[in-house]
């Protein structure tokens, strides 16, 4: 008799052990940037698209997710909150884009102590502590800048080489201090003078001083350059200031070109020529190129009043984020993914390659 | 002859001291500046930069005639910069997911800042909470209020290509010339000036005006002589609101997209503006015609500072000085 019931016992433990390991179950916390750009809506779609599949494969909610970001992305304190909160909610990981590089040292070393793998997206963690970020899921924005420079180069080329006089291309970039937006900024001013340099043409560089002393091309002074390069910043990532930054870009009479480094910065542009219709897509008007999408871009490249724009993946971002906190939180291996970009234009803004990126 | 000396320098001291001194100066100011920046950058002098430094300030112009009110009578309301996004971000979210016909969202934004503006008055008025506190709690309550009910999403006016774009001429108007050339008319400036008239008129010749002012002047003599100071006193929050609504539609005219993240510091721009304008943070005096002079200076400098290469952080710093300035000669100018 008692050898039936320790046998009875023993399997109500073994099922009960086997049951829970069968119902599993992770609990992720994602730190982005906000949601002040359609773009992080879009990050968060392709994030909780993720989940449902993957719960739904699994037969159970496998899977919890809470997704959170500060106001804007000037708020470090609040977004210091967040991940505060986020580890004390005993995450198995922990997604994360930081909006300032240096505020989350010591939280990453204790989030590191505690063993709980936090994986980079968008922008990431850069200057993290060595072990704190296991893997990344972002475009490479340095070659998603590039991409920008080399879109806009065919539409200018021929101008460059015809004019006499120098010309000037704008860059407005919504600050520069955030990862992403300032690797996007100098990746595009580089390809810029790379481009350039094979064509024999000079090029300087002006404006803000991060961006002028981080370029590595050999920078010529302005009096000796076919190509000015000038680079503004607001003193704060609104619309507002991106659009009095480029208001005075586009006032310029020798400027051809302009590039909007963000959804915020490429919106200012638009603001900006609302009233001075100098921005459009023939040969004597100022050819300005965007990044990311939104309603307010995506008639504007309708419309011809930006000649193109760089569309990143970010509902790829949100589920390769997931599947690789899901794959870090089992203890897999993970390693970095390059989410990719693409230029695109009125010509082919429906393709289906295109359009899927894109949301308003 | 002594006499009349000491009359004259009484007359001087008065003048000095008096609101008109201040607006003056403030005009000298404005056209000091402007010249400074036409002579600055040949590019300033566009009619193009004087119809953008309009086209993008009527949201501030609202909001700064609308805080006048609150600021008079000793108050001061920190939610609208907030509750402006948060209005125009639910009147966006009522087109789109609702299917509300434009003039609805106008309406319904506009009476979401009435509605707030009376919440705000009742708490400061009838309640006794401090201004500062009670629009605080409003500012943080539109700023999550916003993103709660929209699931932190975007929201999008009609832009260019959609039906209803046509909104956008309420602001400003695009006629082409013979040339082909298009020129912007900040159409928007007419309803400015004549909102800014009709609240000169409430403000300075109704029994509504002379109640707000005399709560910030003298509230226990006016209680002690009858007069319901909490009405009057809730009516200047929900002036306020009234314009926070409006302003929420002429930011939507402007900037069609709507992010949850934006507004907070909007509010700082239109008191400041306010005071700069000769409106005492102690309540008392004001004049919203000084409110839109304060709004001119800020804009002008927001626009022209870039034109001459010092980026944004000088704004705030020269804005920052003005303000200092202004409040320094309120101080002195009164007895």
């Amino acid at each position: 008799m008692k050898k039936a019931a320790a046998f009875l016992l023993s399997l109500m433990i073994v099922w009960t052990a086997a049951a829970a390991a069968a119902e599993k179950t992770y609990h992720l916390e994602i730190v982005s940037k906000g949601f002040q750009a359609t773009y992080w809506q879009a990050v968060l779609k392709g994030a909780r698209n993720e989940v449902s599949r993957l719960n739904a494969e699994a037969g159970y909610e496998m899977i919890t997710m809470n997704f959170v970001g500060p106001d804007s992305e000037a708020d470090i304190t609040q977004q210091v909150q967040q991940f505060t909160s986020a580890l004390n909610a005993n995450p198995d990981a922990i997604g994360f884009a930081a909006v300032d590089q240096n505020a989350f040292k010591d939280l990453l070393n204790s989030t590191m102590s505690r063993g709980v793998p936090i994986i980079g997206f968008d922008s990431g963690v850069p200057g993290a502590p060595e072990g704190a970020v296991y893997a990344n899921a972002s475009t490479d924005n340095y070659a998603a800048g590039a991409a920008a420079a080399e879109g806009m180069w065919e539409k200018i080329i021929a101008r460059i080489a015809s004019s006499d006089a120098p010309v000037r291309i704008g860059e407005v970039n919504q600050d520069a201090t955030g990862e992403s937006v300032t690797r996007r900024g100098i990746g595009f001013i580089d390809r810029i003078m790379e481009l350039a340099a094979e064509k024999g043409w000079k090029a300087a560089v002006t404006g803000n001083e991060y961006y002028v002393d981080s370029v590595t091309g050999e920078k010529a002074p302005e009096a000796d350059a076919k190509i000015i390069i000038e680079v503004r910043v607001p003193a704060q990532p609104t619309v507002e200031l991106c659009a009095n930054e480029a208001f005075v870009l586009l006032n310029k009479a020798d400027l051809i070109a302009v590039f909007g480094s963000n959804q915020v910065a490429a919106e200012g542009i638009v603001a900006a020529d609302d009233n001075l219709f100098v921005c459009g897509t023939g040969d004597a008007t100022v050819i300005a190129v965007g990044f990311d999408s939104g309603a307010t871009l995506k008639a504007a490249i309708r419309l011809g009043i930006l000649y193109g724009a760089v569309t990143q993946a970010p509902v790829d971002i949100g589920r390769v984020t997931i599947d690789l906190l899901f794959a870090s939180a089992k203890g897999e291996p993970v390693e970095d993914t390059d989410t990719g970009c693409a230029f695109y234009t009125r010509e082919n803004i429906d393709a289906e390659e295109i359009a899927q990126n894109l949301y308003d | 002859m002594e006499n009349t000396m000491i009359k004259r320098k009484a007359a001087r001291i008065a003048f000095i001291r008096s609101n008109t001194f201040q607006r003056l100066l403030l005009i000298a100011v404005l056209i000091l500046l402007y010249a400074f920046f036409c002579a600055a950058s040949p590019a300033f002098r566009r009619y193009t930069t004087l119809a953008y430094i309009c086209n993008n300030m009527y949201y501030t112009l609202l909001l700064a005639i609308g805080v006048t009110f609150p600021i008079i009578t000793g108050g001061t309301d920190l939610s609208m910069g907030t509750g402006l996004i948060c209005y125009s971000l639910i009147g966006s979210y009522l087109m789109r997911m609702c299917g509300w016909p434009l003039w609805g969202a106008i309406l319904a934004t506009v009476l979401m800042g009435a509605a707030m503006g009376t919440v705000n008055g009742f708490g400061v008025a009838k309640l006794n909470i401090p201004p500062f506190i009670m629009t605080l709690g409003s500012m943080m309550f539109c700023r999550g209020m916003g993103s709660i009910l929209t699931g932190g999403m975007s929201g999008t006016w009609p832009n260019y290509l959609e039906p209803g774009a046509g909104f956008r001429k309420i602001f400003r108007l695009v006629i082409t010339a013979d040339s082909g050339q298009r020129i912007p008319i900040p159409l928007g400036m007419v309803w400015m000036v004549l909102l800014a008239v009709i609240m000169t008129a409430v403000l300075n010749h109704t029994r509504t005006g002379r109640y707000i002012i005399g709560i910030g002047s003298g509230r226990e003599a006016l209680k002690l002589s009858g007069v319901n100071v909490v009405k009057w006193n809730m009516i200047a929050y929900i002036i306020c609101g009234l314009f926070t609504g409006l302003a929420a539609v002429a930011y939507a005219g402007t900037f069609s997209n709507i992010t949850p993240g934006e507004g907070a510091g909007f509010e700082l721009n239109a008191i400041g503006a306010a005071i700069i304008g000769g409106t005492s943070m102690t309540g008392g005096s004001g004049s919203v015609f000084g409110a839109f002079l304060g709004v001119l200076l800020i804009s002008l400098l927001q626009v022209g500072l870039p034109f001459i290469g010092l980026n944004a952080n000088w704004q705030l710093l020269v804005t920052g000085c003005i303000l200092m300035g202004a409040v320094t000669i309120d101080r002195l100018r009164k007895p």
